[in-house]
């Protein structure tokens, strides 16, 4: 990985490429490089779907190489959905493939003034970009299914949909998965309006001729890549509880909680919870002849994902994960996984992001536009956004928007992205994040990374209330670090437990860039990219205002518990204080 | 009450039947007053080992418990078991777990002592990696079903079960497998 290629969609005459050395941003990956460049390059007061923004897409630091877990790709830009600086990142095939072609990043610049849609080649031979208005409104399944016509089998599709054409501010970008299904979204934050704005519809990265990224000292990182596949394969969450039941394993245990968010965010417990837990959606794929356990990427040992197959055994949707189960299932009132399954494919398919999509209709069926537990309501509300009707737009837009349309008071959103599935007044740690992180509300912000280990900001005692805002401070820091590595973040949990595998994860970097690397490494490397992130934003206009939740999560108590969030402000105002 | 007792011997492949009755609650006999460890090391049986490494999510009235020994059953507790979660959250619903502090306003408190033994009912659910282990264990002690749990059951079990069902009271079903 030592280029990078820019592409100004604006320049005159048509598209033009650009392949440069690293310079500045030399060592960087993933969300590393994506935050610095924006931060750096991106005027914060731009309009996010305007010329002044860059869609910045960079493999992680060890993607492409023989490492295991190492195919996460992080796209970033400014935010049309929040107005911040975003990073939203995927697993899918296209990380490896872009890294292997030695490309630290592609920036999409500018803005073409014509109507015509484009799609980019990148192979060993060059970058091509190339007009296709046979393509328009296309969505993301029969989208790939033509371009695989023409560029076949061996190559990973990054696609729009139909919602990032028409520039909806819930709207993803898709990269296939090993079958080519455009399953892995980089869904967060409207970063497919932006690839929509810039005209681009179908990024094809072609690695043939090429190979694997080589380390600088191959047989330590071989050796280091062992053990730390050791010490997943031997960890019960990385090496059983997610290949066998996915991420959606979380349902029975958060609804047991009380900290599940029902019928947009009225309750904390579910009565169906059990009807669309992972223990019964794992049980129903393995039925219908689908799979439970399911690699998004080559080279994923822990395999959280699955297939998941319509009543007559044939492929409906890739396994939907916790998130996108709790936001068109219990955050709606529905219990039927067959329905949620249904609205996943469609997310995929218009391009859209699941969290957000869901929470909209949750908040539509406040407004009254479908009553909680009305599955058919529920899929009529996002057949409108695949049209693009009004209403459509409305509802692509996300559940700021909708709520603001329709007058909805109960409205989940930090910097208008919508919460995801837990809710903060039963974990109000977790609400710490959600009220500060630099991205909107969002639960990968602050993950169960090592923090104890690398004991960023000293030790803290969990079982003090302040302890909650140092480990968010932790928590944030060492998750933006692991971004940049495009190591996936379910990593976290054998690392966390297991100081040897979190020793061989350093190993592992240390060894292929040929240098040691230390825990403080890894927090210095976390500051600095959540440091440039939060100037970006204070300079978008952002305060600590923003960082806050919505009043009703002060006002509203959550059965069972009765509990509001309980969090000052004077203390979330600390998180960022280093 | 009126309480009929069943005792079934099914095939293993049946095992997974009761999973969904697992995962919403059963009742169970217990010895009641004593504490959560002693409930299930020396009434469920189950391995003290088994308890500290992999039984590492536990609930008790939807509080996330951290110390077992000072945690007391009660008449009509409700029990809930699980293995370690994936995901900030499961690592904060962890039994005294390093992220303990993030759910510190539902987490159970702890008690000061025990009150006197008394038999008794527990409600438990299951989840996750223990339904397949922990089933088998706590079916052949015998759980209590009401009539509709138990014909919803029989529903899905075997045939050869169906001649079983009843109209009315209370069932303690023990099964083997
Ligand atoms: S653990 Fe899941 S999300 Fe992570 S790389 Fe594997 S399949 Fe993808």
């Amino acid at each position: 990985m030592d280029k990078i290629a820019r592409i100004d969609m604006g320049a005159a005459g048509g598209p033009k490429v650009t392949v440069a050395g690293l310079g500045d941003y030399a060592g960087l990956g993933g969300r590393a490089m994506t935050s610095l460049v924006v931060a750096a390059e991106v005027h914060p007061l731009a309009h996010p779907l305007g010329a002044e923004n860059k869609l910045v897409i960079s493999p992680g630091m060890l993607s492409g190489t023989v490492g295991s877990m190492t195919g996460r790709l992080s796209v970033g830009c400014k935010s049309p959905l929040t107005g911040t600086i975003k990073e939203s990142n995927a697993g899918g095939q296209a990380a490896q493939v872009l890294a292997r072609l030695g490309y630290a990043a592609v920036i999409l610049e500018g803005k073409p003034a014509g109507d015509d849609l484009y799609k980019i080649v990148i192979s060993k031979d060059g970058i091509k970009v190339i007009v296709d208005n046979s393509l328009k409104l296309m969505d993301n399944y029969p989208v790939v299914e033509k371009l695989r016509k023409e560029y076949g089998d061996k190559v990973a599709y990054m696609t729009i949909g139909s919602a990032g054409e028409r520039k909806m501010l819930a709207a993803s970008i898709a990269c296939t998965d090993p079958e080519l299904r455009p399953t892995r979204h980089c869904g967060r934050g409207g970063v497919g309006a932006v690839m929509g704005a810039k005209r681009v519809k179908a990024i094809i990265i072609d690695d043939a001729g090429v190979t694997m990224r080589p380390a600088k000292n191959p047989e330590a990182y071989r050796d280091a890549n062992r053990k730390f596949v050791e010490g997943l394969r031997k960890h019960p969450v990385t090496g059983e509880g997610l290949p066998a039941y996915g991420t959606n394993v979380l349902t029975n245990v958060l609804n047991e909680a009380g900290g599940y968010p029902t019928n947009n965010f009225k309750t904390g417990q579910f009565e169906g919870g059990s009807k669309i837990s992972g223990e019964a959606q794992a049980e129903l794929e393995i039925k219908r002849g689908g799979s439970a356990t399911h690699g998004c990427h080559r080279g994923c040992v822990i395999q959280c994902s699955g297939i998941y197959n319509d009543k007559d055994g044939k492929y409906l949707t890739k396994q939907p994960e916790y998130e996108t189960v709790w936001s068109h299932g219990g955050h709606c009132g529905i219990s039927n996984l067959d329905a949620i399954a249904q609205m996943d494919y469609m997310d995929d398919n218009f391009g859209v992001d699941t969290i957000e999509m869901g929470v909209t209709i949750g908040v539509a069926m406040d407004a009254g536009l479908a009553e909680f537990g009305d599955e058919a309501g529920a899929i009529r509300l996002l057949e409108e956004v695949g049209k693009g009707t009004p209403l459509g737009c409305v509802l692509g837009s996300g559940a700021g928007i909708t709520g603001k349309v329709f007058g909805v008071e109960r409205v989940p959103v930090v910097k208008n992205q919508a919460l995801p599935a837990y809710d903060p007044r039963a974990v109000q740690g977790i609400g710490v994040t959600y009220a500060t992180t630099t991205q909107g509300a969002d639960h990968t912000a602050g993950y169960a990374i090592a923090t104890n280990i690398l004991k960023v900001g000293g030790d803290v005692d969990p079982l003090k209330t302040e302890g909650q805002i140092e480990l968010s401070r932790n928590l944030q820091i060492a998750t933006a670090a692991i971004d940049s590595t495009g190591m996936c973040l379910f990593i976290a949990f054998a690392i966390l437990d297991q100081p040897e595998t979190f020793q061989a994860l350093l190993d592992m970097l240390g060894s292929f860039h040929g240098i040691t690397m230390t825990g403080d490494d890894v927090v210095a490397l976390g500051k600095k990219v959540l440091s440039a992130e939060r100037d970006f934003n204070t300079r978008a206009g952002f305060t600590k205002h923003d960082d806050r939740l919505p009043r009703f999560f002060y006002t509203e108590p959550v059965a069972p518990h009765n509990v509001t969030f309980m969090m000052k402000d004077e203390e979330l105002d600390e998180v960022f204080n280093w | 009450m009126k309480l009929e007792t069943l005792k079934l011997h099914l095939n293993s492949d049946d095992l997974h039947l009761f999973f969904p009755l697992f995962q919403k609650g059963v009742t169970v006999p217990a010895i009641v007053g004593c504490t959560l460890k002693s409930l299930l090391v020396d009434q469920f049986a189950i391995p003290v080992d088994y308890v500290t490494d992999r039984i590492t999510t536990i609930f008790l009235d939807n509080r996330p418990v951290d110390d077992l020994d000072r945690t007391i059953i009660q008449e009509g507790s409700r029990v809930t078991l699980s293995a370690a979660m994936p995901g900030l959250v499961g690592a904060t619903m962890r039994r005294g777990g390093f992220y303990a502090a993030l759910r510190q306003g539902i987490s159970y408190a702890a008690d000061s002592e025990k009150t006197s033994d008394t038999s008794g009912t527990v409600r438990l659910k299951l989840f996750n990696l223990l339904l397949a282990e922990l089933a088998p264990t706590v079916l052949a002690r015998g759980l209590i079903l009401e009539r509709d749990e138990f014909n919803e059951l029989l529903r899905n079990l075997p045939p050869q079960t169906k001649h079983s069902q009843q109209d009315t009271g209370m069932i303690l079903l023990t099964a083997t497998f």
